[in-house]
């Protein structure tokens, strides 16, 4: 299986949607509905993805349609950037590949007091020390080291267990959602190869397209939101994107395995192995919603931790405490996650669960679930771009709850195959490049940077304009890195 | 024999071999050469035994691949040579290898999961092809 385009039927709606029709594939129980401009939709039909959106659309008790963000592309089973929403009360199933390997795989974003003029003259050193510090790159363990019976308590409890070591503050823990913790964790559904995995890697950021930003607010388009943000023109913040490491990934190829002829035993027909699922209410079902739940709250840790981490180098490189520099948490965000919410469909209010998988919860004004200081304005989203381009800050906006189950997209997506991009890269410093551009990129290997070059990616602003007019997010800043570290 | 294909977010795996042994054993060297590309960095000082059953040829290859993906994960450990035996209840076999020394090993991925996506265990006249797409 190479890479194809796309051959089916996309049905243009308007200037940023597009339907697979439910006819393209007997066995889809809903369309498929695509957010996309013209530009963005000629990228996306360059692979299987809009295949996979069509593919989701045979999980059964789907509502409303099998839903992709204009970020989508080729992934397994589900595409990254895809939205399904499934009712129990209907047969409905979870689908661990609907969750994704890195279960609540997320970003966080800190402000501080420093601006880019404060910042500037340290910045190689800034980085360097970001560096030296924070564990990145493949199999590194962290200075954190936790036993089984600590990791359950984390699993259990979210960043809450890391106040009581004074790893985390209140303040941390109400800027992060869902106060980072699922509620009826099962950390005992959690196998102890996952514990196996996950005891030295919490705070630890990992490889691939994870990393930590040092970024700079770029430009503000809602004064009012940024203000409640703390976010103003110039401002140097950090941006995190990591998830639940060794211990998430284990827990999904666990349930996978658990999994294996489980739809066969429950009538369930499917198009590709990897959407693996059962009802939500089965035996099954309940155990891998305990153990995502568990795996979901570990990864809220990872990303505290990693913050952590990040606060102490400021401390290091500035001299100050990072209270002084007021480097507090803006928000955190989870965007591979399956969560039970509650939605307005045909006019009825139900409960529903929602997969995002590389899709971001958008709420918008007034939600319940939005934190009282964000209730006015509506929930923050967070969504990383490349190294070398740009990030955002948005708002959720009402049009998300009736169009996309309270959902906007994650990131740029990827655009260039891993290999593709490397060969791209062959005689270039990736890193001397984004040096020309004011961006201090350090990485454990060329690899690395090669396959996560700016080039790799779709630019991140046009897949958030499309989400702006669509009216599902609004934006309220754009940042652009000023220092990367990757694994 | 094996080679890496292209896939957007990730890595796929091909292995081409004239017999199911051979097939499984390169599929391990791929899977190993992902993650420490230079295969012959690797000394094959310590050695652990394998064993995965399971009713489908695919399945197999998954579990064999997921194995020694747990052992890189949880000890560390670069397996570059396999001894692999076939039988009734599925695949045993021997490993070697050595942990990571990150003064000689140059680690390129970290593998996050085998996936069932695309995953492909068959027999052809030519020989046996398996295809895999690994989460990157």
């Amino acid at each position: 299986m190479g890479k194809e385009a796309y051959g089916g039927p996309l049905e243009k709606i308007n200037d940023y949607l597009w339907r697979i029709p439910k006819s393209y594939k007997p066995g889809m129980r809903v369309d498929g509905l695509i957010y996309a401009s013209e530009a963005l939709m000629e990228l996306i039909r360059a692979d299987q993805a809009p295949d996979q959106v069509a593919n989701v659309a045979f999980l059964p008790g789907i509502q409303h349609a099998s839903l992709a963000m204009p970020d989508i592309h080729w992934g397994y089973g589900f595409c990254i950037g895809g939205v399904c929403a499934t009712d129990p009360a209907e047969g409905g199933v979870i689908s661990p590949g609907g969750v994704g390997y890195d279960i609540n795989c997320g970003v966080r974003l800190v402000r501080s007091n420093l601006f880019y003029r404060d910042v500037k003259p340290h910045l190689t050193e800034l980085v360097e020390e970001l560096f030296r510090q924070v564990p990145t790159g493949v199999g590194r363990g962290g200075k954190y080291h936790f036993d089984h019976r600590e990791l359950k308590r984390m699993m259990a409890e979210g960043p809450r267990r890391l106040e009581e070591r004074g790893l985390a503050t209140a303040g941390d823990i109400d800027h992060t959602e869902a106060g980072g913790r699922l509620d009826d964790a099962e950390p005992d559904n959690v196998s102890e190869r996952a514990l196996e995995r996950g005891k030295d890697q919490c705070g630890t950021l990992g490889s691939g397209n994870h990393f930590m930003e040092v970024q700079v607010v770029d430009a503000v388009f809602d004064d009012e939101a940024a203000r409640t943000m703390n976010l103003e023109k110039d401002m140097v913040c950090v941006m995190i994107h990591s998830g639940s490491r060794g211990l998430g990934y284990q827990v999904c190829d666990d349930a996978l395995r658990l999994l294996r002829g489980v739809p066969e035993k429950y009538g369930i027909s499917l198009p590709d192995r990897q959407l693996a699922c059962a009802p939500v209410e089965s035996p099954e079902g309940e155990h891998y919603l305990g153990a995502m739940r568990a795996a979901a709250n570990y990864a809220w840790c990872n990303r505290q931790l990693l913050m952590w981490q990040a606060r102490e180098s400021f401390e290091t490189i500035f001299g100050r405490s990072w209270q002084e520099l007021q480097m507090n948490l803006v928000y955190d965000v989870a965007h591979n996650i399956a969560k039970f919410e509650r939605h307005t469909i045909g006019g009825r209010e139900r409960r529903v669960w929602v997969h995002r998988k590389g899709a971001t919860r958008a709420f918008p004004p007034g939600h319940e679930e939005v934190p009282p200081m964000y209730r006015r304005i509506g929930q923050p989203v967070i969504i990383p771009g490349d190294m070398g381009r740009a990030s955002w800050v948005l708002v959720g906006q009402h049009g998300s709850m009736d169009q996309t189950f309270g959902t906007a997209c994650h990131g740029a997506g990827r655009v260039m195959s891993r290999t593709a991009a490397v060969k791209a890269a062959q005689g270039r410093r990736i890193d001397q490049e984004l040096k020309q551009q004011g961006v201090i990129a350090r990485a454990r290997s060329w690899k690395g940077l090669a396959e996560e070059q700016p080039a790799a990616y779709k630019d991140v602003s046009l897949v958030v304009d499309v989400v702006h007019q669509a009216g599902l997010a609004k934006k309220v800043a754009r940042m652009r890195p000023i220092g990367v570290i990757k694994g | 024999m094996y080679e890496t294909f292209e896939h957007t977010a990730d890595l796929g795996l091909r292995v081409r071999a004239p017999d199911l042994q051979t097939l499984f054993a390169d599929a391990g060297r791929g899977l190993t050469s992902m993650i420490a590309p230079n295969l012959d960095s690797i000394r094959p000082v310590r050695e652990v035994r394998l064993r995965v059953a399971a009713s489908r040829r695919d399945d197999l290859l998954f579990d064999w691949l997921s194995e020694i993906l747990y052992l890189f994960e949880s000890e560390h450990l670069l397996l570059s040579q396999f001894d692999v035996e076939i039988d009734a209840e599925g695949v045993r076999g021997a490993a070697r290898g050595e942990p990571v020394d990150e003064s000689r090993h140059l680690l390129e991925h970290e593998v996050k999961a085998i996936t069932y996506h695309g995953l492909k265990v068959e027999e052809s006249p030519e020989g046996w092809l398996a295809e895999v797409i690994v989460d990157i």
